[in-house]
């Protein structure tokens, strides 16, 4: 990945989002500029209504800003049709949600081939990328459980190997140990923790502390703004490149 | 979006909701079934009847005061009023028909036949010409034919059907034993080849005495028929116009009116026919419509509640890259691949129900390929009319909104 080291992997200039409720105007964002280089580990915080759920759908090519632009490597996605984002959410972006978001009829193994049925991947490869990225997430022996099968823990981690199995730019975590008791949170973190080392670029939506505390850089949201931007966690230059992420490519 | 993937999904939803999926799709399986079934059942009813009710040869035609079929009240009335065919008749038709190769006269009754101390009731009495069983391709397996002599002297003479020598003369040879006939003597000379049955009413349960004979003790004012066999099929008819210029001839009808006779072949009781069980195809093709329309109707409504069911489902996938057409194409999979199974099950009863009816009845059914096929056709066809909406629907679907949307 990281096709240009220099250059942001996200960057967004003044990024606005505006509704309108009968005769009054809200601004969910109110010129929002940040930019996110690869294998940062970012945490968006801040209380409900700052506008860190616009930013994430924003982020996430779920929603398009009313105002500003938005790049993903270079390309100007702010701009783009309902289809061109979904190209983009399934190529650059990997989810991973507060209620893990599985389909409940699938296996694990299906659930990860997802991403990749809507590419086109040809199925022996899609298992195989399937697969390898469930064994990253260390549920290589739970490939044909379906979620109702799993615990929390471990369906969050379905979740994640299902982010991953694309090689997305970045992985958009919301709350993802909100539904989770305590150590299984702590056991998802440390995944997250890994998967950083190993060169992914994680950005985490989060109002908990504890949790935003793993992150190298918190951005704080109030009413729309970026109110601090702050480096929590000083990361001496970058990572080694990973092995992971370059066989998987 | 992969197509088996998206006929799996739906197989899926159908397996998990069993009871639904079988109430979803009793519409389409009671069109599509009675389709099959009524169908297959005509069309062994159609083969039925030109083999064994009207099998008279493609070259014979009957002469009579009345259609055999008659469908208003005015033509009964008319046919009514009209003369009765007599033996005079008979005798023209014979010597002035050109193009005839053979011409028979019948009439019958029913009455009761006794031999010893055994009787039988109900058995049809044909006064038969000589060259009936000819006409009609009715063999004599033993014994001798009736003649013109038998004819000519009114005598007591018969040949009698299968169901009489099993009846009366069991292990007897019944040839030169004299049977009663309404209580009056007849010498057996002949049996009949056996012909079987037809809609379970025998047809071998009759005594052929001469038709003169017949008149002379039944009494000569009934109208009898007059059975001709032309000189091949390409001769009938140029027979027919033969019969018909005698019959007007004799009775001095006018240029410009009717018939008062009725000339019928295979073909005119087969055309009665045809229009009665078209007609009859008609009425359930437009039943079984309406019951595959309503089908429909309840399939895009248990779509539109799958839809709404499975909204997170669908952001779900929308996030992770699923295109509007993906998720289109994935809900018309599944409605169609339901009503594709509603349309199996419907093509599966209707042949049982066939198969059931020409087991336990003497219809013949007879299972149609292009039933089966506008069956399958049908049913997937109406899935994926019916499931646009309900597709369009998911397809619109805000991946924001869905994803937040709670049941």
């Amino acid at each position: 990945m990281g096709k240009n080291g220099n250059r942001p992997m996200i960057l967004t200039e003044d990024l606005w989002k505006t509704y309108e409720m009968g005769s009054e105007k809200i601004h969910a964002l109110h010129g929002v500029s940040f930019e996110i280089r690869q294998n940062e580990y970012v945490a968006i915080m801040g209380p409900s209504g700052s506008g860190k759920s616009t930013l994430m759908n924003v982020i996430g090519c779920l929603d398009t800003p009313s105002q500003g632009k938005y790049y993903i490597n270079d390309r100007l996605v702010s701009e783009l049709s309902d289809d061109e984002l979904a190209y983009i959410r399934n190529k650059e972006i990997g989810f991973v949600f507060q209620t893990f978001n599985l389909l409940s009829r699938a296996t694990a193994l299906h659930n990860v081939e997802l991403p990749l049925i809507y590419n086109g991947t040809p199925s022996v490869e899609r298992l195989e990328r399937a697969k390898a990225s469930l064994v990253k997430v260390d549920l290589g022996d739970r490939m044909g459980h379906k979620p109702n099968e799993l615990s929390g823990g471990q369906r969050q981690r379905v979740a994640i190997a299902r982010a991953l199995v694309n090689n997305p730019s970045i992985i958009l975590a919301d709350e993802p140990t909100g539904n989770l008791d305590t150590a299984t949170g702590v056991e998802i973190m440390n995944l997250f923790e890994r998967l950083w080392e190993q060169g992914n670029t994680i950005v985490l939506v989060t109002h908990e502390h504890d949790i935003a505390a793993h992150a190298n850089r918190i951005i704080h949201l109030r009413d729309g703004r970026i109110e601090r931007d702050e480096i929590v966690r000083q990361v001496e230059a970058q990572k080694p490149q990973p092995q992971t992420t370059e066989a998987a490519t | 979006m992969d197509f088996l993937e998206a006929v799996h999904i739906s197989l899926d939803s159908l397996k998990a909701n069993k009871l639904r999926s079988i109430l979803t799709l009793i519409g389409i399986i009671i069109g599509v079934m009675t389709v099959i079934a009524v169908v297959s059942i005509i069309n062994g009813l159609n083969t039925y009847v030109s083999t064994k009710i009207f099998n008279l040869g493609a070259d014979v035609f009957i002469l009579s005061k009345s259609p055999a079929v008659i469908l208003n009240i005015d033509d009964w009335e008319e046919a009514q009023k009209r003369k009765d065919l007599r033996e005079e008749d008979y005798q023209a038709v014979k010597e002035g028909c050109q193009h005839c190769q053979l011409v028979g006269a019948a009439v019958s009754a029913v009455g009761r036949v006794k031999y010893e101390q055994q009787s039988l009731t109900n058995v049809t009495i044909s006064g038969w010409s000589a060259a009936m069983p000819q006409i009609l391709d009715i063999d004599v397996v033993s014994g001798r034919e009736l003649t013109p002599l038998d004819e000519e002297h009114k005598s007591h003479t018969c040949v009698i059907g299968n169901d009489l020598v099993e009846n009366l003369f069991p292990g007897l040879d019944p040839i030169g034993r004299e049977v009663r006939v309404d209580d009056l003597p007849y010498l057996v000379v002949g049996v009949a080849k056996k012909l079987g049955s037809t809609l379970g009413q025998s047809r071998d349960n009759f005594v052929m005495i001469p038709v003169t004979t017949f008149l002379k003790e039944y009494g000569s004012r009934r109208s009898i028929r007059i059975f001709a066999k032309a000189y091949g099929q390409a001769a009938l008819e140029q027979a027919q116009d033969d019969v018909r210029l005698i019959m007007r001839a004799r009775r001095h009808v006018p240029y410009a009116k009717k018939d008062d006779f009725a000339i019928e072949t295979n073909q005119t009781f087969l055309a009665i026919w045809a229009n009665i069980s078209r007609a009859f195809f008609l009425v359930t093709i437009a039943i079984a419509s309406i019951s595959l329309i309503v089908g429909g109707v309840v399939i895009m409504n248990i779509m539109l509640v799958s839809v709404t069911e499975r909204t997170r489902e669908i952001g779900v996938r929308k996030a992770i890259g699923a295109r509007r057409h993906d998720i289109l194409l994935q809900f018309l999979i599944e409605s169609s691949t339901l009503s594709l199974v509603g349309g199996l099950c419907g093509i599966l009863i209707g042949v049982v129900i066939a198969k059931l009816v020409s087991l336990f009845t003497p219809l013949p059914a007879v299972i149609q390929a292009w039933s089966i096929a506008m069956g399958l056709l049908v049913s997937t066809s109406i899935g994926l009319f019916f499931g646009i909406y309900p597709a369009t629907r998911a397809a619109k679907l805000d991946p924001i909104a869905a994803l937040r949307f709670e049941l």
